[in-house]
Formats: C-alpha cells, structure tokens, sequence
C-alpha cells in the first residue's frame, strides 16, 4: 500500500479500445476537439465528413513507415528497455530538468507528474507563451469565458479580435447557430480580414481598428463605457454601440497570434467584456489550447495547484510565468536535462539544446533526435493509435479519444511511469 | 490482508447508538469484523485515552472540477507558502483554499476524514470532475450533478412536458454523468442570468421559459424522489447572500411540498433586513421552520475569517458580488447550455458588520438545531472557508468559553447584539459524530460508511482526548481507510486511490431520442459521447473502485 501512485497502471488507457467501436473520434489535432466527423484507417487515414485543413496536414503524418520506428540512443537503435535504462540514467544525473513539449493527454501528464516529483522538474508547454497571454490576466484580474454551445446558442453578436480563426478552420460551423432557431448573428472582424468562406457574408464586418490591437481593444472598452472621446473612428463608436445593442455578444481572439504584450491585450479585452456585462449579456473565446496545452495546464493546476510553468523542487513548488518559459531556460543553460514530449504529430521537434535530451515523440520524430546525447522513444498518438482524454479550449469539456488502429508503440504515460519505476529502483538501491 | 484489532478505545458510533463506551474494534479484509477476545491478529493498537468514530465524510465540499480548478489558477498567491513534504509518499502539492488535488487528499486524510463529495459537478464538465477527484488521493469521492439551469430542462417544464418524462431525463443523467446526486443552484437563475435577467425569486418568472424556481426545485425534488435516489434534492436556494433572503429560503421549503430536500450552505441563505445596517439574522425563523419540515436536512457553510475564494455555479450571483473580491479578480463562464461558474476571491474579516454577522449566524444555526442528524457540518470549502478550519469550527461548537473570545473579537455591533451570546449549548463529541459522518452517511444512503458496527467500511479515525478540541481533531492519532493505516499523528502512512460512489437509477430510454436531437440541435458534442461509460469513469477516476449505491426501495419498478 505505501506507493505514492497516481495511477496502479497507466496502460490501459493506451490499448485499443475494442468497446469503443461504435465511439464517434475525437479530433486531436486542434483544441476545438472535433467529434462530428469520423476517421477510416489508412495511410493516410481518410477523414470523412470534413475538409478541415488542419486535420488533414496533421493526418499526414500517419501514414504508416514501412519498417516500425525503433528508440535511438544518441542515434543508435536501440531496445525499448535500453532506451529507458538510458534515459533513466540521465534523468537520475540531472539536477534541474524541464519537462518541456507537454503535447500528451491528461493520462500522460498524471505520469509525467509522478515522475517529476521523482526528480524535481520545471513543466513548461511548447505555446506556454501563448499560455501566459490568458493565464497571467488570469491571475491578475480574472477572466469572462464563453463555450462552443453558448455562442452558438446565443450569441447575436461575434467579434473577432485579431484573428481570422484560419488556425481553427471548422470553428465557424462549430458555433453555428441552428439553420432552424431563428438566432440572427452579425460576425465582425477587428484588425483581421473576415475569411473568404466559412460564415455568411452577409452578416459580417470588418473593422480596421485604431492604432494597435490594444489602442483598438483599450478604446472600443473606454466607448462601451460611454466615456467621450472626441477622436474615437466612427467604424469603432458603431461597434460599441451593437455590443450595447446585442444581446449576448462574444469575443474571439487567439492568443498565439498576440504580440509580446499579448497579456495586456488580453486584459483590455477582459475590461472590455466585464464593461459590456454590466449591462447586457456575453463572454469571451480564447482560440488557444493546441497540442494538449490546456490539459497539461488543467492536470498540472489540478495536481500541483498552480499552473504551468511551474518547478516541482526538493522544497516545494514554485511557479515562475516569465522565467520558465523554455527558450529562456535553455538559452540560460538554467536546467540541465530536456525531457521534451510531442505525441500528437511531427510539428513540434525538440529544440536543439546543449544539453542531454530525452524525447517522447512520434515516431517521424526520429531524425530530429539523431544527434548525440539524445534518447528518443517514439509514442503513440492518443486518437489515432492510442486512446485517452483531452481538455477542449474552452477548459471546460473533456472528451475521449479513440484509436482508430494498434500500432504496438507505448503511450507517454507508459513512458513516463516506466521511468519512474526505474528511478525508484535506483533510488532504493542506492539507500 | 492483516487483521487489526483497536483495543480500549472510548467509541462513538451514532448509528449504533453507541455513546463513549469502551470497546474494542475488529478489522479484516477492509471491513469491520466481530473479533474474539483471544483471536490473535496481526496488529494490536492500544487505543486507552483515545476516542473512535468512523472516518469523517464531508458531503459538500468543491474538490474536483473546472471552477475549482480555475481559481487555483487564478491565485497563484494562495501557494506560496511550503511545507515540508514526506518524499516517500507525498507528491509536492500544495494551496490552502485552493489546494490541489494530491494537497485535498493528503489534508482531509491526516485530518480523519476518509470521503468527500462534490456538490457541483456540471453534466458537461463531468469527466474533469471524475478525473480531478480521481486525483484526490485516500478519499472515496462522489458528485451531484448540476440540474435545473440546462435549457433543455427549462424547456421541457415550459412546454408542459409529462412529469415522467421529465423524470426519466433526470435519471438519464444521473447515469450519464455517474453522479451520486443531483444538485440545483440557483434554480433557474443561472440560465435567466444568460438572458440578462439580474434577480430570481422563488415565485417570480424566468425572464425567457416562464418557469418559477418553484416549479424547478418540486419537479426534481419529486423526481428523485420517485428514482429512488437516495440523497435529497441539494439545493443552493434563490438569492444567495442577499439581505432578506430568508423569505427565499423559506419558501424554497415550501415548495418542496413535504418532499426529501437538502439546503446547503444555509447560513448564506438566512438573512434578515432588521436593524440599522438592514442585515440581520434569520436564524429563529429558520428553526422554526425546519422543526416543522423533518424533510428537510442543512449543512452550514460556516465561514472562517482569513483568505478564502467563492466558487460557486450561481453565476447572477457572484457577477453580483464580483466588485468585492478580494483580491479583486473575476472569474465568470457561461457553460454549454447547461450551467455557469464564478469565482470571487474574498477575505473574511472580523471587523467587518456583514462578515461578522455571517459567522455568528452559522454558529447559531448549529446551535439551535435540535435535531444533529439533520444538519452537517460544513464550510462549504472553500467558499465559507478551507476544510482544514474544521477541527477550529468543532472546537466553537464544543467549547462556551472559547466561542465567547472569539465574539469578543468581532465587530463590536455583533459582539454586543448577536443573539449567539445568550446561547450557552455545547456540542458533545456524540453530536460531532453526527454531524460530520453518521448523519452525512444516512443523508447519502451510505448504509455501510459513517459508523462502526460488523459489516461496515473499515474507514476509522482515532483521536487522542484532549480538552483542546481543535488539537484533538486537527490531528489524530490513527486513521484507517479500507483497513489499511493511512495516517498516523499527521503523518501519512499510505496512499491507496479513492473509490467513487455514484449511483444508476432506472429510466425509460426513449428519453434519449429527444436529448440526442436536443444535442444535435443546440450544444456542441456528438450525442454518442454524452454518457460517460463505467470503463470510462475507471479511466477518469484514475482505476479506483467503483461503488455503485443503492437506490431506496430497489429505485423505480
């Protein structure tokens, strides 16, 4: 009994599941978690009921190698077991790790936490700057969120601020309202072009916007609140007058497409929408999450209490927004081991670093980590070989994952609690 | 598995009316088992000078989910301070308010408690909450899922929909979600909030269904009556934290028309207009009214003075109150036609006429209440205060002198005027072992947790006797869970994972046509992935047990 275990055994996540036969599949490469299409095996597999760019780029990548894809030890193929045994062994030198990538599924993450506990790691995500434009107005003023079924429900009024939303391409038919429930929509883009299909054009807008995104954000707030502003652009005093008028109105805005005071625009946004909720109704929609960074933010948050970018240490844990942040600790040489994980395709490879890196990634991964003092271990795709459970970017529903096919490789979460048993070992041997 | 015999402990175990006799207690194979005196067992713990109960339970208390995750984000602040840690066994976690999930586990156990419910699981959120609980090492766990704001339900009491059929979408989703309950928040307001509607009272019209919260809270207290659930209808009443909400509260116990129900966080919801500052206690009016509806249990949602945040699913409400965070940060979500979440920082502060008030009118409700099996212990953590202020709250319940010097600390108005002065009622450890595990247990239809007799749980917290009750109760000597030691004098000893309790009443499945073309039609998941399957729930729930209850009367026939 006396096992500090998240989980008795991560594999079952990671098997096939028979039972999940009739399951629709959940869409893993965007954070809109797509469930109304389906997927037939093949190589590529076939998405049906979609032409959703982005999905079918991301499929690409499955397309199965004519030999299976083997670990490497610094380039070397190697064994399953001598590809932990190594990795293990340089984990258990290091002294400041970062568990850095973080594009797993929240089983994986629960494993990636016990085994950071065993050694002391920082945990950033591959978009964690994209992260902390939501999450340091988070924790300095709050936050106003909307989901999928609101906004299409009931939203009369979509601004979408900076973005075209190209990077979530089926976003504007997810929140379509019912051909049947009479919701009347005006779509309007700030500082974006409207896409040329996608929403009915008759119902969209474009604003060009006054200044930069955050003079733009900062004085549509200032005219929402009826403060006079005699040089306020026309186009802006308009738009200020229908988020009055609307009913329940939603912005839309995509962090990784902010500039380095994305957290600012953020906040201005924030304002804006707590302004506008004081005397009607609406939210906000971050098109943000990819690749697991919400729930790695979530598991981590809810395991640890405090978000990502945070150090699990012999003392504690401490959480550093700007200081964790990957590049800056691998420019620095501020850690000393990269632990880098990227199951869900080949777009995210592991920086190059001076220092040993140990990769959990897909498998056409491998020529990015064929270079010295690298242990890959190629994993599994949770929706495509693998099942599990990721976080959509509203951070409120979570969905299955189904595979579609067995292709035999392990999951992160497999990974991740193989070398933690081995660290143990070592660790008990050596007291 | 061992067994263990607790030899010469003074035992308090309500449900077997067992008042401070000493005994001794059997254990095997995780249960409780008569022993033979000469019976040789593998551990032997001489319990003299310490007192038994069953592991503690706390049936409200926001543990798992997205909002509670939300504001552990959102006050990074809230864990800053370290404690050391043991390496062996403990994950590093940490948080007072808003403790992690590894922290909830760790704290609860070492404190005696063994099971923790969450209150206000959102259907479309379930999974997380399965997931985040799954998390919370030690406990047991379970959830009530969140009804009576989803546009789907207000729809079907709108369109006049049969009662049966209304029924059968309740069991529905009881089963969908894998919840042990069902609770409603507000009922009604928190969907009228989305149309812009700022007040709901029990009688008054839902600005866009036309439905009262009256109509809400009879139709689900009646349906899970009928489902044979075996908790209450749990219900977080219209115009919480409003002066004058009494008359809300009231008439919420009206509405209930003699069916099973539960006020939670009452103290919230038991305020009067009297008085210079027009805010003042309601208690009386309250226990008035509860000795003549036996059908109705509370809990307290006693606050702590000190830091604390409010989560709460009460969206028209906490937007209400979003200008007195403290630190002043918002958060607010309206959520897939289903529910909302808020999230207010706030501070809790003796000085304050208001906060003051608050905390006097908490105590008094305990106090007053002459029936303990109806009222349970709570904080209703975090957003009265965190969890690990109970042993504090057992110590004003159980010691006259101690609560005197508290009120002596107060805002000097409740001090010299709260009507709890004059009440001189000390709890007895008896009324403690009610009130936080044998009353939540019968509340929960948890026939085999929150006592001690053959047959039952081995879930069991033992404390040394001290006069100093907060000490007593912050830090027992032992607690077993299942049988196993887990803690011993605030250390752990073990980390087993918690099971999950949740119940599956029976309905009718034709209901699930309508919902799949309500799923098709208005929110934003594939129908198919509506229901959250037994193997799914392992997966979520981290592989712990499953412990399905029992419905009364073998549920609906």
């Amino acid at each position: 009994m006396n096992t500090p275990t998240l989980a008795p055994s991560p594999t079952a996540e990671h098997q096939t599941a028979a039972g999940a036969a009739d399951a629709p599949w959940t869409c893993p490469f965007c954070s809109l978690l797509c469930d109304g299409f389906s997927l037939q095996d093949g190589d590529p597999p076939r998405l049906i009921g979609s032409d959703c760019p982005r999905a079918l780029k991301s499929l690409d990548a499955f397309v199965r190698p004519p030999k299976a894809v083997t670990p490497t030890i610094d380039g070397v193929t190697a064994t399953l077991d001598a590809a932990l045994d190594a990795a293990a062994a340089r984990l258990a030198k290091a002294r400041l790790p970062l568990f850095g990538g973080l594009a797993t599924d929240v089983s994986g993450m629960r494993q990636l936490y016990r085994l950071a506990n065993a050694r002391g790691a920082v945990f950033d995500h591959a978009h964690g700057d994209a992260l902390m434009h939501t999450l340091r107005p988070l924790q300095d003023r709050g936050q106003l969120f909307s989901t999928l079924a609101e906004i299409r429900s009931r939203a009369d009024l979509v601004i979408c601020i900076g973005t075209d939303a190209a990077n979530y391409p089926e976003f504007f038919r997810r929140i379509a309202p019912a051909a049947d429930g009479g919701l009347q929509r005006r779509t309007v883009f700030v500082g974006a072009q409207p896409p040329a299909q996608a929403i009915d054009r008759s119902s969209v807008g474009r604003v060009t916007g006054q200044g930069d995104l955050f003079d733009t954000v900062a004085t549509l707030a200032a005219l929402v609140d009826q403060r006079r502003l005699p040089d306020a652009a026309p186009e802006l005093i308009e738009l200020a007058n229908a988020i009055r008028a609307a009913r329940y109105c939603v912005l839309v805005w995509e962090p990784a497409q902010l500039p380095e005071h994305g957290a600012l625009i953020t906040e201005a946004m924030l304002r804006l929408a707590m302004s506008f909720n004081r005397s009607t109704r609406g939210g906000m929609f971050a098109l943000s999450g990819v690749d697991g960074l919400q729930t790695a933010n979530a598991a981590m948050s809810w395991l640890s209490g405090l978000p990502l970018r945070s150090r699990v240490g012999p003392q504690g844990l401490e959480h550093q927004p700007l200081q964790f942040a990957t590049a800056r600790l691998l420019a620095n040489n501020a850690v000393d081991l990269l632990l880098w994980v990227a199951s869900f395709g080949t777009h995210l490879p592991p920086p190059s670093a001076s220092m040993p890196r140990i990769v959990l990634g897909h498998p056409m991964l491998a020529p990015h980590c064929a270079g010295g003092d690298t242990v890959f271990i190629p994993v599994a795709t949770p929706g495509i070989n693998a099942d599990g459970h990721l976080l959509r970017a509203d951070s409120v529903v979570a969905l299955p994952l189904h595979a579609i096919r067995e292709e035999g490789l392990p999951g992160v979460a497999d990974i991740a609690h193989a070398l933690a048993t081995r660290l143990a070992r070592a660790a008990k041997a050596t007291r | 598995m061992s067994t263990i015999r607790l030899r010469g402990g003074r035992i308090y175990d309500p449900t077997n009316g067992i008042d401070g006799e000493v005994r001794d207690i059997g254990m095997r194979d995780g249960r409780i088992v008569e022993l033979h005196p000469q019976e040789k067992v593998d551990h032997d713990y001489d319990l003299s000078g310490c007192i038994v109960m069953a592991g503690g339970i706390d049936l409200h208390t926001h543990i798992g989910g997205g909002k509670v995750n939300l504001a552990r984000m959102m006050l990074p602040e809230d864990h800053r301070a370290r404690r050391e840690r043991d390496t062996l066994l403990e994950l590093a976690s940490s948080g007072c308010c808003t403790p992690g999930t590894l922290e909830t586990g760790y704290r609860y156990a070492e404190m005696g408690y063994t099971a923790a419910f969450e209150p206000a699981m959102l259907a479309a959120n379930a999974r997380q909450a399965h997931m985040e609980m799954g998390d919370t090492p030690i406990l047991d766990h379970g959830a009530y899922v969140m009804l009576g704001n989803e546009e789907v339900f207000l729809e079907m009491l709108a369109r006049g929909e049969d009662f049966e059929r209304v029924r059968d979408y309740v069991g529905w989703s009881i089963n969908a979600s894998k919840a042990m309950g069902v609770k409603v928040v507000n009922p009604g307001g928190i969907s009228a909030f989305k149309f812009n509607q700022r007040k709901l009272d029990v009688d008054e019209n839902h600005v866009h269904w036309q439905v009262t919260p009256r109509r809400v809270v009879h139709t689900l207290a009646r349906a899970l009556r009928e489902l044979g659930v075996p908790h209450p209808l749990h219900i977080h009443a219209s115009n919480l934290g409003v002066a004058g909400n009494i008359e809300s509260t009231l008439a919420t116990i009206d509405a209930l028309e003699g069916l099973p129900g539960h006020l939670t966080h009452i103290q919230f919801h038991t305020y009067g207009t009297e008085g210079p500052k027009k805010f003042s206690s309601a208690t009386r009016q309250l226990i008035e009214k509860l000795k003549g509806a036996p059908n109705v249990s509370i809990d307290v949602g006693q606050i702590i003075f000190g830091q604390t945040v409010t989560a709460s699913g009460d969206t028209m409400r906490q937007f209400a109150n979003a200008d007195l965070g403290n630190p002043r940060k918002y958060v607010g979500g309206d959520i897939e036609c289903d529910a909302g979440c808020g999230v207010v920082p706030f501070r809790y502060r003796e000085q304050s006429y208001v906060n003051a008030l608050q905390w006097a009118i908490g105590l008094e409700i305990f106090l007053r209440m002459d029936d303990p099996w109806r009222v349970v212990l709570t904080t209703d953590h975090p957003n009265g205060g965190p969890f690990t202020s109970y042993p504090h709250l057992i110590k004003l319940l159980m010691d006259k002198s101690f609560r005197d010097e508290q009120l002596a600390r107060l805002h000097p108005d409740v001090a010299a005027m709260a009507d709890l002065r004059e009440i001189g009622r000390e709890l007895s450890l008896y009324d403690i072992a009610i009130m936080t595990r044998a009353g939540p247990a019968k509340l929960l239809g948890l026939s085999d947790r929150g006592q001690l007799g053959v047959g039952a749980a081995a879930d069991i917290a033992v404390y040394r006797e001290q006069s100093d009750r907060e000490a007593m109760f912050a830090t027992p000597e032992y607690v077993f869970k299942d049988g196993s030691l887990v803690a011993r004098r605030g250390r752990l000893e073990a980390v087993p994972t918690g099971g999950t309790h949740f119940i599956e009443p029976e309905y009718d499945p034709a209901i699930e046509k309508t919902l799949e073309r309500h799923y098709r039609q208005h929110l934003s998941i594939d129908w198919r992935h509506a229901k959250i399957s037994k193997d799914e729930l392992c997966s979520c729930s981290n592989h712990g047990s499953l412990l399905p209850c029992k419905l009364h009367g073998g549920g609906r026939t």
